[in-house]
């Protein structure tokens, strides 16, 4: 069973200083396969968040549905296995790491008592275990962030859903952030990532799909979306008085010849599709 | 001042946790909700003036009961605590409502409790019951106050002028308690209107402003309704009988003056407006439930 279906799924909202209607998303459809990583990539305003809102049930379609393990969207109880980190997570400033946690952890069913041993699992997973009973107030951006991870966590989700996870974070709480989400796939959940940080999707993600104004520009396997239709070619066992007469003979002087496929970055890719414009401009 | 409400309100959940829970409805969750709202709102500065405002009144009439204009000096300290606790409570019912409720919209974190399996009349329901609580803590804090005074006052006068108190004290102090239940009824009830208005408005001082408004049009609303019997057209009179049911009668709450006189208030009418603001909450929150259900966030 897929975690998640987007089924031609379209969305569009009132602009409240005209009468005009823009289109938020438009015809999207994607699966998302259990214990998948798949990252959800476009400029700002090409439907991202509104896409995740409708997974979420928080947004009703204006065609199309979507799907969380076979639950229609627009059932509560399809949440129950989900687990969501906000963009820009804002949480009750008067509480603390762990009684945002137990306070969350309850809502998702769980009891106080298993509320509080799981959240104190998960603060020192995510490396606040010295922030515990520190006012949320207090806390950084980046430690925001990672109690936001750990709230997501706390009802022991099947499905995540990362919205720009690492949006404010230093470097080196980027890679911790990235090593967490892998940690994550290895335990079986299936992870539907929001990041423009590419490097890190490139690394983690199984699959893709890039949003434009919209729409769907593609979708599919990353290793395959990165491959280039051209081949190159690398020459090696070679010193340098060999290399004029490379080209005539390789083979008879001994010289080994390998063929592989080019492969582009992500960066690239994304580049390519949403401002073809910009990636001539700089060849 | 929060450890002490973080206590008390331990208890209740010790309490929630303990029903059983069928169905998809959570009373546990509507539960949780109301508890988080109730400790955000005794952490307001808002919440701390307002009472403060209200007990200041109270402590005025102490002294200004000079100026008391020929009624008794009793009745006079009462109306001051009266017209606070109504006047700072509606306030308060208001404001709260729509602060406590677009807070939650305007940090995003109603996104990530009802991203949980939580339905969002769950939501509503327990964003009601906490600032219930908080109106209740602030109606029973005033009204603790102003029987203090009463009773303070009542005492000394019954010493100076044992002859005026021959057939006893004139306050009828359990009446109060009945009145302070009528009040945070009413405050609810205002609370519920203002929910109503906050489900589906984009931002929180048109809520406040209609709650106001409202609020006025209520306690106003026995007048207009007095006079639509002398209506001649029957669908005018008719159609203004329907709108003036559409907003409740805050007047009816208006017993103070009656308590304060020693007038005997029966149970059946403590009963009557009691059930009358029930049930107009009941209906204000079922339609801010349905109007969230469909809002976007």
């Amino acid at each position: 069973m897929n975690a998640v279906t987007v089924d031609r799924l379209t969305k569009s909202f009132d602009l409240s200083s005209s009468r005009l209607r823009v289109c938020a998303v438009q015809e999207l459809s994607f699966e998302i396969g259990e214990g998948r990583i798949f990252g959800l990539l476009g400029p700002n305003g090409s439907g991202k968040s509104t896409t995740i809102k409708a997974i979420l049930g928080l947004l009703t379609p204006d065609r199309g549905s979507c799907s969380i393990f076979g639950m229609p969207s627009q059932m509560p109880s399809s949440r129950s296995k989900v687990g969501y980190l906000p963009e820009g997570p804002f949480f009750y400033k008067y509480l603390s790491g762990i009684e945002l946690l137990v306070y969350l952890g309850q809502l998702g069913g769980l009891k106080r008592s298993q509320a509080k041993s799981r959240g104190l699992e998960l603060l020192e997973r995510v490396g606040l275990e010295d922030a515990i009973d520190r006012r949320i107030g207090g806390y950084s951006k980046g430690m925001l962030q990672r109690v936001g991870l750990a709230q997501a966590l706390i009802n022991d989700p099947r499905l995540l859903i990362l919205d720009e996870p690492t949006a404010g974070v230093d470097p080196v709480g980027a890679a911790d952030i990235t090593r967490l989400i892998q940690e994550f796939k290895d335990e079986g959940r299936t992870i539907l990532l929001c990041s423009h940080l590419l490097s890190q999707v490139e690394k983690v993600c199984d699959e893709v799909a890039v949003l434009s104004k919209g729409r769907m520009m593609v979708s599919g396997n990353i290793e395959d979306l990165l491959l280039k239709n051209e081949s190159s070619c690398r020459v090696r066992g070679m010193d340098a008085e060999s290399i004029d007469v490379l080209k005539k003979d390789i083979e008879r002087l001994g010289g080994s010849l390998e063929i592989e496929k080019s492969r582009k970055t992500l960066d690239e890719l994304f580049m390519e599709l949403v401002d073809p414009e910009g990636g001539k401009a700089d060849e | 001042m929060s450890c002490l409400w973080s206590l008390w309100i331990r208890k209740g959940e010790k309490r929630m946790n303990k029903v059983s829970f069928g169905g998809e409805w959570s009373v546990r969750r509507a539960y949780l909700v109301g508890r988080n709202t109730f400790l955000e709102a005794v952490r307001l500065k808002l919440f701390y003036a307002l009472m403060l405002m209200s007990l200041f009144a109270l402590g005025s009439s102490f002294l200004l009961k000079e100026f008391n204009f020929g009624s008794s000096e009793l009745k006079f300290i009462a109306d001051f605590g009266f017209g606070g606790l109504t006047f700072f409570g509606s306030v308060m019912a208001v404001v709260l409502t729509a602060q406590l409720f677009f807070g939650e919209l305007e940090h995003r974190t109603a996104i990530t409790l009802l991203a949980k399996p939580m339905r969002r009349s769950e939501f509503i329901v327990g964003k009601f019951l906490g600032v219930g609580l908080g109106l209740f803590c602030f109606v029973a804090a005033i009204l603790s106050s102003l029987v203090l005074a009463l009773w303070v006052r009542e005492t000394s006068l019954a010493a100076l002028y044992p002859e005026s108190f021959g057939d006893g004290f004139g306050i009828r102090y359990f009446d109060l308690l009945g009145f302070g239940i009528l009040q945070v009824i009413r405050l609810a009830m205002l609370s519920s209107l203002v929910m109503l208005f906050a489900s589906y408005a984009t931002s929180s001082l048109f809520s406040i402003v209609m709650g106001m408004m409202v609020w006025l049009i209520g306690q106003l609303q026995y007048l207009a309704s007095s006079s639509i019997g002398q209506i001649e057209s029957a669908f005018v009179g008719g159609l203004l009988k329907v709108l003036s049911l559409m907003i409740p009668n805050f007047h009816l709450f208006d017993l103070g003056d009656r308590i304060a006189l020693g007038e005997v208030i029966v149970a059946a009418d403590f009963l009557w407006i009691a059930a009358y603001g029930s049930l107009y909450s009941l209906f204000y929150i079922s339609l801010a439930a349905l109007s969230f259900r469909y809002r976007e966030l």
